[in-house]
């Protein structure tokens, strides 16, 4: 336990020093967003309006999608990746840390620290928007969003280090990643709530897990969720099926690898 | 003059067969970059998609002028591939491991060094392709479409690959404070990715920042809205203004912060 601390201060400290950067990312993200706010204001003014959302449905919609793009989805397979096709990756095969655990703290602090940042810039958004956004009526609701969060946060780490680890086998294909990623998030509900996608295709997003990391907290927050504690129990054993895949598919990499450069 | 500008394009194709050379080393790589272009035009086009299922029209807009947009924007960013965006996205390598030293000392501005270094045919060629696809495709479902505005429609696609390089040259000249330039590359990402809506979504203060701050309401709305027969002098002699005022300021803040460069190793 004491290691991983270790590592989680380390991080902590690399991201303070890369704090400039982080900065300038969360800037790009709140001009996505802005954009997108001005985008349903001028849908919902012209007296339009999707599905059974309220505009400030969907401006709160935007500005916690903003949030959790800060604070649970995980970025760490790009690093991952490199490091197994730089061989830089040995490194675990002679230390006693377990690649999963050390990426998942590794992640774990840069999401504290940009969650921080990102908690100060979404405070100021929505002061500014007090009047357009909803609020939840009661403290449970807040409470399960927490906890969505939470489950969110872990669910996002195992995909994107299933991604990542995707390197043992699959050599130099950056721009693969990053579609299996941005598919991802297009199915958790990133750029448009999925309830608003045609019924076909509504239903394959409810049967896969990426609604967890996105899409469900929102709607958790917005109260429209029918089943949150159901939601809970489903999101809980796919995080476990797949950390049970992940350790095995680790195993399988680990043979595989090549070690380049060392 | 006329000789800097041969020299230059000479330059330029030397670089672009030296490039194109490369790649067709990995032609496996080229047809997985089409794919992946596909892909993300492919989402693109679901978004506005699933957006026209719920609404009618968005700042005036119909699904078929939208298609006119999206694929805009792809042709500007085929372009961009085309004469120095992948220079930019190699930045922060440089001046983090101090490579740029190398374009600081060749014969040639640093800013077309830099921009030449990588030009490249194959990253973006999908993404072209599927551009001028949804372009015919939105031209044809017009219910006025003006044939004589395709010249100009080319015309305002260069201005906006020039505001495009100016955006770019300012925001990466921050590279030099921060050191790293993916997340500055994010900024132009984003950018570029929300050029595709038209420009009729802003108002008051908004309009004001995405014309003049973050000109990303030019690129896509000025050419398109000469295809689709409803542009205004008015938005053309804008945009060229903004084109000519982004590239002269990037240009200087680009060779000022170049002094703040601090080279590193060797």
């Amino acid at each position: 336990m004491q290691k991983y601390w270790t590592v989680f201060q380390v991080n902590w400290q690399n991201a303070l020093q890369y704090r400039g950067p982080t900065f300038v990312s969360i800037l790009g993200n709140l001009l996505h967003i802005s954009v997108l706010l001005y985008l349903w204001n001028a849908i919902y003014s012209g007296g339009q309006q999707l599905g059974n959302y309220k505009l400030s449905d969907l401006i709160t919609y935007y500005v916690l999608q903003l949030m959790i793009n800060s604070m649970v989805l995980s970025y760490i397979s790009w690093d991952l990746g490199n490091q197994i096709n730089d061989g830089t990756f040995s490194n675990f095969l002679v230390k006693p840390l377990n690649p999963l655990y050390y990426w998942f703290v590794i992640n774990l602090s840069g999401k504290l620290f940009e969650g921080l940042m990102i908690l100060v810039v979404g405070g100021i958004l929505s002061s500014l928007l007090i009047n357009h956004i909803s609020i939840p009526s009661n403290g449970t609701t807040l409470l399960y969003f927490m906890l969505s969060l939470i489950l969110g946060g872990i669910l996002a780490f195992e995909f994107d280090f299933a991604v990542g680890i995707l390197a043992f086998w699959l050599v130099k294909i950056h721009s693969f990643k990053y579609m299996l990623q941005y598919g991802m998030f297009f199915l958790a509900g990133a750029l448009l709530p999925l309830d608003l996608f045609p019924e076909g295709f509504q239903k394959l997003a409810n049967m896969l897990p990426f609604r967890f990391l996105i899409y469900f907290p929102i709607q958790v927050f917005l109260e429209k969720e029918a089943q949150p504690i159901e939601g809970f129990l489903i999101a809980t054993v796919w995080i476990v099926v797949i950390y049970i895949l992940l350790q095995f598919g680790l195993r399988r990499g680990i043979k595989h690898y090549e070690a380049v450069g060392t | 003059m006329k000789q800097t500008v041969f020299r230059y394009f000479a330059l330029y194709l030397s670089f672009l067969s030296h490039n194109l050379k490369n790649e067709m080393i990995y032609r496996a790589n080229f047809l997985i970059d089409i794919c992946i272009d596909i892909f993300f035009m492919g989402v693109n086009v679901i978004f506005f998609k699933i957006l026209y299922g719920n609404i009618e029209t968005v700042g005036g807009w119909n699904f078929h002028q939208t298609l006119i947009l999206v694929g805009s924007v792809g042709i500007v960013r085929e372009m961009a591939y085309l004469t120095f965006r992948k220079g930019f996205l190699e930045l922060g390598e440089y001046v983090r491991t101090g490579n740029f030293d190398v374009m600081l000392t060749s014969p040639v501005a640093t800013s077309a060094h830099l921009a030449f270094r990588h030009v490249s045919l194959t990253e973006s060629f999908g993404e072209g392709v599927m551009g001028i696809i949804l372009v015919g495709y939105g031209f044809a479902h017009l219910d006025a479409a003006s044939w004589i505005g395709i010249p100009f429609y080319i015309l305002m696609l260069l201005n906006s690959l020039v505001i495009y390089y100016g955006f770019c040259l300012l925001v990466n000249s921050l590279v030099f404070w921060l050191v790293k330039s993916q997340e500055l590359n994010t900024v132009v990402y984003y950018f570029m990715n929300t050029a595709r809506f038209p420009r009729e979504i802003y108002h008051g203060l908004g309009k004001g920042l995405f014309t003049f701050i973050i000109p990303s309401s030019l690129i896509a709305t000025t050419p398109a809205a000469i295809l689709v027969g409803r542009a205004e002098t008015d938005i053309i002699f804008l945009s060229i203004g903004v084109a000519i005022s982004f590239l002269t300021i990037g240009l200087l803040f680009w060779n000022w912060s170049i002094h703040f460069y601090s080279s590193a190793s060797s």
